[in-house]
């Protein structure tokens, strides 16, 4: 996908960052960078000992410490805790007074240096997001009279110093909420999908923040899983590429094409339709490949090439869902017109696979949500959801049964009419889920080192390579691409959706249908019979 | 802004360029669910919120009060602006999200109150000669990329009532110095090794993009330093192609690597006024920071000053990119040290807008 932020790491690989956590932190703290002075927005607080909601934090720290002989201040400046102690210290004072204890043992840091005192025990605490205000006030009331000046200078460093520990509070409470989070997916907790949620709208966000240019090559050449996997089956098979004759089709920035010339090719001549090229043959030229690399602009069937025939079709043609996008017309034209009858295409095979998806909180999140917005029903913009295929990275946990190959790909022959079709699929849930919400698709990826070389009937990624196969994958239980998976949500809408029990085995059929007159539409139809209450049929389009 | 595929009169543009970029690229601008963006913006809880309370803060200015909202898209604040009392709303949009707001503010009981208008803002028919309250969330990136603000000021001079009001009414640019290494290194200092190539070339493009993007409080080495102020009241179009000058002290010794801009939004209309900032220090929204790494790295201390001037215009070909220049002069006797340069960027108009006017 097109992204040009730094967050357009797959989701796994993200950096920890403040917005996540940011939600719970809307108060005084943040916007007090640029106004100081606004600090004593006053907002209510729970008490420490009790359930009594005070107007300020202040107000309930002076019943503390004359109610319970409780002086936050005082032990702050006793124990020397700096802001993450003090978070430790409300927490473990909070933790201790619900478990019944009134007069928790704060007598030395040990009682509460465990990390597990980040977590906030109560959901938006004021008072963890008051501590630095209570710190500094303190600062000013022990220096009444002192030099003003430098008084503000060091309360300016004294904030930005809690600002920056704030900071790391946060990245501190994520990493161990992240972790909790983690070990409770391991225990199948239905909060442990979460974390799924929220990294899915993390990738979301990214596709509205992609306008840039660059930024479709950064992320298709950041794609290493992609474009490792083009490198290494050149780099490993230059015996295959000495003194031959290549095609790129749709050569981009000219990776494919440099890593052919480098393993030795002959001539390398990279077509693509778009102004990239004017950036590949630059490229080109800057690497010392100029005499290797013939860059070509057009379209593949338009152009003329300076060769009648090439021995080698290299291509990175692959769209969501695979065939989205139609490019890879151009490249069966491309073997039709060039590949010389022993040719090879690189790579030589790509299968399509179908699995099921149940995800609660995917549904949650993006589903009932429209329920109530601010209060309004917005339950019309549900209308087309279920006729748009998603493009999203999902976790294997929402895969609740093994995928199914529905249709492999032979690239050395198949034909532009079997790209549009209907083929059959079954699978079998491996657990019991509350309802089907759908489907996911993805495809996997081969480099066969012949024409000849046999493919087993269910090839899977992970076994070809122990084989030496060069392959990968674009599925969820690896690592994720910018393919993603394609998401086919089922519409409950007219019916309560059935739990289904763990062997339930699922008959039906994928039909993938282009689109007639738009050049880019593909229409996906799925019919499926899992028994009664658990049939359908229903089409979504990737637009 | 709400009505993101909002496309005033510029899709030929776009839809040139795509022309040009089959094969390897066009596959990559589509295919998000179309919903997304209005999800996306609705749950940016500052933007939504800030807009509720608001109005709803407010019912006494808009009782009995006709409202008109500038790119309404599912409706939202139109409906905020029923509820706190109007007598109606007028919601215009350009995009066929219009037809999803009118089924919302149906199922919600308030088609009697708020009338909605697909089309243009200079086209449209309003029901009323004039408006008492014009409300708008027409903000983009860098404030003005992809923004709708010249609609909005469009709307003020043909139909606001003398007297009447703008929420929000006031906007302010801000920039501030970054030390941000490690992502320079990955977003510019990428292109020189891929895969052991040499691409220079797609090194010199990417030093032209801004980059927008979450920027953490901690990255800031500077000060931040007020640009520009819009008055909705009176800016006008010829306003917001600006050149501004900029003063930055460091609050501490340090790199500088990249600028970067945000905004802040206030509604002053509002009996208590309401503010929300879009910068490193505040929470979260989806208009993040705008990044524009330099040239130069700046080797600072605390307490030396950086100037220079930020030059911001549309494009004079495609009205709808920005073109931004900005200067930088770091002076200072350590000549090992002294820093002089500036840099163009341009914000492009991202074909991912076709998306929804080719289909």
């Amino acid at each position: 996908m097109a992204s040009f932020s730094r967050s357009d790491l797959p989701a796994e690989k993200q950096p920890v960052d403040a917005r996540s956590v940011s939600d719970e932190s809307d108060s005084s703290n943040e916007e007090g960078w640029e106004d100081v002075e606004q600090e004593d927005d006053s907002q209510p607080v729970v008490d420490l000992f009790s359930e009594t909601v005070y107007p300020d934090v202040r107000s309930m720290l002076k019943v503390c410490k004359d109610k319970h002989n409780f002086d936050l201040l005082k032990i702050q400046k006793q124990l020397d805790l700096d802001f993450l102690d003090s978070i430790k210290l409300v927490n473990y004072v909070r933790t201790q007074v619900k478990a019944g204890n009134k007069t928790p043992d704060v007598s030395s840091k040990s009682q509460f240096e465990d990390d597990a005192y980040l977590k906030p025990v109560l959901e938006d605490d004021a008072l963890l997001y008051s501590l630095d205000d209570i710190v500094e006030e303190q600062a000013v009331d022990e220096t009444s009279g002192g030099d003003a000046d430098r008084r503000v200078l060091e309360l300016q460093e004294e904030l930005e110093r809690l600002q920056t520990q704030f900071s790391e509070y946060r990245t501190a409470v994520q990493q161990s909420l992240e972790d909790q989070l983690t070990k409770e997916d391991e225990k199948l907790q239905p909060n442990a999908a979460k974390k799924t949620t929220d990294k899915t709208e993390e990738v979301d966000a990214d596709y509205f923040s992609s306008y840039s240019y660059n930024t479709i090559h950064e992320s298709m050449l950041k794609d290493t899983i992609r474009t490792d996997a083009y490198r290494d089956f050149v780099y490993e098979n230059k015996h295959l590429f000495k003194d031959k004759v290549v095609l790129d089709v749709g050569c981009g920035t000219g990776i494919l094409s440099m890593f052919c010339a480098k393993a030795g090719a002959k001539k390398v001549i990279s077509v693509d339709n778009s102004n990239i090229i004017d950036r590949a043959k630059e490229i080109v030229y800057d690497n010392g490949l100029g005499d290797v690399i013939t860059c070509v602009q057009g379209k593949i069937e338009e152009v003329t090439l300076p060769v009648e025939k090439v021995d080698i079709i290299i291509s990175e043609w692959m769209g969501y869902g695979l065939l989205f996008e139609a490019m890879f017309d151009s490249v069966i034209y491309a073997r039709d017109r060039y590949l010389a009858p022993d040719g090879l295409m690189v790579p030589s095979h790509a299968t399509l696979r179908v699995a099921p998806f149940a995800d609660p909180d995917f549904i949650a999140s993006h589903i009932s949500f429209w329920h109530n917005v601010y209060g309004f029903k917005m339950n019309s913009m549900l209308l087309n959801i279920y006729e748009e295929a998603l493009v999203r990275g999902i976790q294997p946990t929402t895969i609740p049964g093994d995928s199914n190959i529905f249709l492999p790909l032979p690239l050395h022959t198949i034909t532009v009419e079997e790209l549009n079709f209907i083929k059959e699929f079954q699978f079998t849930l491996n657990e019991d889920i509350d309802a089907l919400d759908g489907f996911a698709i993805w495809f996997d990826i081969f480099f066969m080192p012949s024409r000849e070389s046999p493919v087993p009937e269910n090839p899977i990624p992970s076994e070809m390579k122990k084989k030496g196969i060069v392959s990968f994958t674009t599925g969820p239980d690896d690592t994720e691409t910018h393919w993603m998976q394609t998401i086919l949500l089922i519409d409950h809408a007219k019916e309560q959706p059935k739990p289904l029990k763990k062997g339930q085995t699922f008959t039906g059929k994928v039909g993938y249908q282009r689109k007639q007159n738009g050049y880019r539409g593909l229409d996906i139809n799925v019919e499926w019979n899992g028994g009664e209450n658990a049939s359908g049929k229903q089409q979504w389009a990737l637009q | 802004m709400e009505g993101a595929e909002n496309t005033q009169g510029g899709n030929s543009s776009s839809a040139d360029r795509m022309v040009g970029m089959e094969h390897s690229e066009v596959r990559y601008f589509t295919s998000y669910d179309h919903h997304g963006i209005h999800e996306e913006m609705l749950k940016d809880d500052v933007r939504t919120r800030s807009y509720r309370d608001s109005i709803y803060q407010n019912r006494h200015l808009f009782k009995d009060k006709v409202v008109l909202d500038v790119g309404c898209g599912t409706g939202i604040l139109s409906m905020f602006a029923a509820r706190a009392g109007a007598k109606h709303v007028i919601g215009v949009d350009m995009s066929s999200i219009i037809e999803k707001a009118k089924q919302i503010v149906h199922v919600n009981g308030l088609s009697d109150k708020i009338t909605l208008l697909q089309g243009k803002m200079e086209e449209v028919h309003l029901p009323f000669p004039k408006v008492d309250i014009i409300i708008s969330e027409w903000m983009g990136y860098f404030l003005l990329y992809e923004s709708m603000l010249d609609t909005v000021l469009y709307a003020r001079d043909t139909y606001l009532a003398p007297g009447g009001k703008i929420f929000p009414d006031k906007a302010t640019m801000y920039v501030a110095g970054i030390e941000d290494g490690d992502y320079k290194d990955d977003k510019i200092g990428f292109w020189d090794n891929v895969y052991g190539f040499d691409y220079s070339p797609m090194k010199e493009i990417a030093l032209t993009e801004p980059l927008v993007d979450t920027v953490e409080m901690k990255a800031l080495v500077t000060d931040p330093c007020p640009i520009i102020t819009f008055d909705l009241n009176t800016v006008t179009v010829a306003d917001l192609a600006f050149k501004v000058p900029y003063n930055l002290t460091a609050k501490r010794s340090d790199f500088i690597h990249a600028m970067i801009a945000w905004f802040d939004i206030d509604f002053s209309a509002c009996h208590k006024p309401i503010h929300f900032s879009t910068g490193p220090h505040a929470k979260y929204t989806h208009w993040k920071q705008t990044v524009f790494y330099l040239r130069d790295v700046l080797t600072i201390e605390e307490d030396e000053q950086v100037s220079g001037w930020l030059e911001n215009r549309p494009n004079d070909k495609n009205k709808r990119d920005l073109d931004i220049n900005l200067s930088y002069k770091f002076e200072i006797n350590d000549p090992t040290r002294f820093a002089e340069g500036s840099c163009f960027y341009r914000m492009y108009v991202f074909p991912e807008h076709l998306v929804t006017t080719v289909t």
